[in-house]
């Protein structure tokens, strides 16, 4: 009988072939050409199964009593003859960690997969053109087709190392691409960041992951197939560990907050989302706007049964998301550089997406903040995306130029593009009935629901303010920059040959489509998004059997519309009706415009606190090591002068030369034998 | 009365003429002959003190002795012959290759006499009419 969990291992191991296939192509001569179909047609089965399997997630009976979290699970956890050990450990006190290759997906990870491999695809397809006659073609799709692997059993893992194993294997991935035009030196120090500021973040992670498990150890009927650090038990015993140990059980969600907060790119690690933008577009699309810097919110999501039990923890969360978002969005409002704008603007939204996960320590039903977060992240994930591939189009015509400075009025020359860009932006500023506005309601609704709460409410209503703020310069930033780009005269940079491809148009079309109507398909009617996610296994639990009720606050749509179209009419009247006007507007703000335009200074803030610091730890172990080293060179370079010196001559390949040194070696030994020997 | 230290005497002589003159001569012939003059003094010892003792062990080791030297001059001979061919001369120090790189050959500030030119042997007068192939006028 065809059975769904078979489909789970399938959504990995599908892009692991192809991105090892790809690599296999880019080996042999004849097939280079062609390396990008494994990617392709891989991406396209995963995709596939993801769909499949997302769509059974309701209808799927849970398999054993004992994990009454998880749906499905692969292999089956009946009995324990089908597992799969990764690797076990012992510990000293005789505790016990078996790491097994299990996947599961219920409602949340559903979701997840829809966005990856759906969009992932429709990415790959895209770079086909994209990446036309670049050198590395391979490698592009090799690693592209890894990420996809790593991102899927990121989203699939059963437990908290697998998912970390795939943690870290985006994070790999990332850096790869990053630094894909590796011989720009900027592209590699890029890379660089990304990988160390994020490494930050996951010490964090690990760590938090460590402690959940030294925790758990204490609990005596673990038994050895119920894995600690599995998904279903930790949060079983989620409660029992906030009761034990208050202190450790909240410095373990922080932890993994710290791991999410690198990354995803929030305050205060979000430095390196905005440098990754060195990377070939259709990777900042993919990467770094719509999978992997969503994977924190994704962790966030996942660990509710944790994190519900620390209000604290999510104010934290919430916190550190709306003042990310307000420090990017005002970053952007003066940004020139176009792939730039939409970076710090990816940085802004996952803010709004952290906020929303946050509002669960305000009162708010888990389901509703949980919802909130993942439908702004799978909205975001849609725009964002034909966003980024409509810049790279525009970088493609424009021979790589993408400062805003350099071209306008691209409009005529562009149609598709603009078209495209222009649905993307709409969303993005939250224009009504586009799938941001749906979905940035959602967040601002349930920040605004927590203001209620008796603890902590001031705290959210504050927070709700700056959303609301944060959303007036989205939109104002967005259309700043499609206005720019797409209206007034046409200029173009020296070199320039605008063209479109129709293996880079349809993508864009396709995402562009989902970028208008997957909000108001999904939620504000139908409500399809919240009842599927809503029946999370998880999130049902987190709630203690309270059911969340669906209802549109109008109110709060009309302020957040008039909000959004204000941002958008400043735009328009600044650069289109009076285009003389920003400039003068900034030469009369002073320093709050060159606050923006520098970045808050940011990256020379950590320059001076953490780096030249660093060097400077650095330059001293240096002069350690040459000290060391030259000292050990010095003590190691005697015995060679004594045997150039010395034996060296001795070899000199006279016969009668050895010869006499046998005679007098026989000589000093028969001398010692007659004169001392007794 | 002729002792055992007689014998010893003269066993010792024959070693150290062999000794010096292997340590000093560069012919490689005089060398190898030096060589057997050594290995004789020492056979002149076993014998010695085979006598001596009144027992064969002596004796018995002298066979070996002139045995092992019979094989050695076999063996050093076409050695030389082989050397020779390669650098027609029969000088040892000729041969240092096997010396450490990077160390300078040792020359000597005294090279040995010049060979005296040999002779040519005396050949026939030419009789009969010159041969017709021209490689066989070279023997006229």
């Amino acid at each position: 009988m065809f059975d769904v969990t078979y489909l789970l291992p399938l959504v990995v191991l599908c892009p692991l072939l192809g991105a090892v296939l790809c690599a296999a192509f880019g080996e042999v001569k004849e097939l280079r050409r062609f390396a990008h179909w494994p990617a392709l047609v891989f991406a396209a089965l995963s995709c596939v199964c993801a769909v499949t399997a997302a769509v059974n997630v309701p209808d799927y009976q849970p398999r054993l009593a004992t994990a009454p979290l998880s749906y499905i699970t692969f292999p089956y956890q009946e009995t324990g003859a089908d597992r799969i050990d990764w690797f076990a450990v012992t510990t000293g006190s005789g505790s016990r960690l078996r790491v097994e290759l299990s996947l599961t997906a219920d409602n949340l990870s559903g979701v997840m997969l829809l966005g990856v491999t759906f969009i992932g695809f429709w990415i790959v397809v895209f770079s086909v053109g994209y990446m036309k006659g670049s050198p590395g073609f391979p490698r592009y799709f090799a690693v592209v087709s890894l990420f996809l692997a790593s991102m899927t059993l990121l989203v699939l893992a059963d437990n908290f190392i697998l998912m970390f194993a795939g943690w870290e294997g985006v994070g790999l991935c990332s850096y790869l691409l990053v630094g894909y035009w590796h011989h720009k030196p900027s592209a590699a120090d890029a890379a660089r960041k990304a990988f160390l500021v994020t490494r930050l973040g996951d010490v964090g992670l690990i760590l938090g992951i460590g402690m959940l498990w030294y925790m758990q150890q204490t609990f005596a009927d673990l038994t050895d197939h119920s894995n600690a650090l599995d998904y279903t038990v930790a949060f079983h015993y989620a409660r029992q560990m906030a009761d034990q140990n208050p202190a450790m059980f909240t410095a373990a969600c922080l932890l993994i907050f710290l791991g999410c907060v690198g990354k995803s790119a929030q305050f205060p690690l979000y430095v390196w989302l905005p440098d990754a933008m060195e990377g070939p577009t259709p990777v900042s699309a993919l990467i770094h706007a719509a999978t992997m810097v969503t994977a924190g919110v994704y962790l966030l999501a996942r660990c509710t049964p944790l994190v519900a039990l620390v209000p604290g923890v999510q104010v934290t969360v919430a916190c550190v998301g709306a003042a990310t978002a307000f420090i990017a969005g005002f970053i952007a409002l003066t940004q020139t550089d176009l792939k730039r704008v939409l970076a710090y603007s990816t940085v802004s939204q996952l803010g709004f997406m952290f906020l929303a996960v946050g509002s669960g320590g305000g009162g708010v039903l888990q389901t509703v903040a949980v919802t909130a977060a993942i439908f702004h992240l799978f909205t975001h994930a849609f725009f964002k995306a034909v966003l980024f591939l409509s810049a790279g189009s525009v970088m493609h015509a424009m021979h790589d130029h993408i400062d805003m400075r350099d071209f306008s009025g691209l409009r005529k020359v562009l149609p598709v593009t603009h078209l495209t860009f222009l649905c993307g932006a709409v969303a993005l500023a939250g224009v009504p009935i586009f799938s941001g506005f749906w979905s940035k309601d959602m967040v601002l609704e349930a920040a605004l629901r927590a203001g209620e709460s008796p603890r902590f409410g001031p705290v959210y209503m504050v927070l709700f303010g700056v959303a609301l703020v944060t959303a007036l310069m989205t939109a104002f930033y967005t259309f700043r920059a499609y206005f720019r780009t797409f209206w007034g005269e046409l200029r173009m940079p020296e070199g320039a040959h605008p063209h479109e491809t129709w293996t880079m148009n349809v993508p864009l079309i396709v995402l562009a489509v989902g970028a208008v109507a997957v909000g108001v398909v999904a939620e504000p009617f139908t409500h399809w998004f919240s009842h599927y996610l809503g029946a999370a296994p998880i999130l049902k639990a987190s709630d203690g059997g309270r059911v969340a009720e669906h209802h549109l606050n109008w109110p709060l749509m009309g302020g957040s519309a008039a909000v959004a179209l204000a941002g958008v009419g400043l735009a328009y009247y600044l650069y289109v009706v009076k285009p003389a006007a920003p400039a003068k507007l900034a030469s009369g703000m002073g320093s709050p415009y060159y606050l923006s335009l520098n970045r808050l200074y940011m990256d020379e803030i950590y320059n001076v606190l953490f780096v030249q610091p660093l060097t400077l730890l650095a330059g001293l172990c240096k002069l350690i090591e040459a000290v060391v080293f030259d000292l050990v060179r010095l003590v190691a370079s005697v015995p060679r002068y004594l045997g150039d010196v010395v034996l060296r001559p001795l070899q000199n390949g006279l016969v009668q030369f050895y010869a006499l040194a046998m005679v007098m070696g026989v000589a000093a030994f028969v001398g010692y034998l007659v004169l001392f020997a007794k | 009365m002729i002792g055992v230290s007689h014998y010893l005497a003269v066993g010792a002589i024959l070693f150290g003429l062999g000794l010096v003159g292997f340590l000093t001569r560069r012919n490689l012939i005089v060398m190898f002959l030096s060589a057997e003059m050594m290995l004789q003094g020492v056979a002149l010892n076993f014998v010695a003190f085979s006598r001596h003792h009144g027992n064969m062990h002596g004796q018995v080791f002298t066979l070996f002795v002139i045995a092992v030297a019979a094989c050695e001059a076999g063996i050093a001979l076409a050695l030389f012959l082989a050397l020779y061919r390669r650098k027609r001369s029969l000088d040892v120090s000729l041969w240092q290759d096997l010396r450490e790189a990077g160390i300078d050959e040792a020359r000597d500030d005294e090279p040995l006499p010049a060979e005296p030119k040999e002779e040519p042997l005396p050949t026939l007068p030419p009789a009969g009419t010159l041969p017709a192939r021209a490689e066989e006028r070279q023997y006229v």
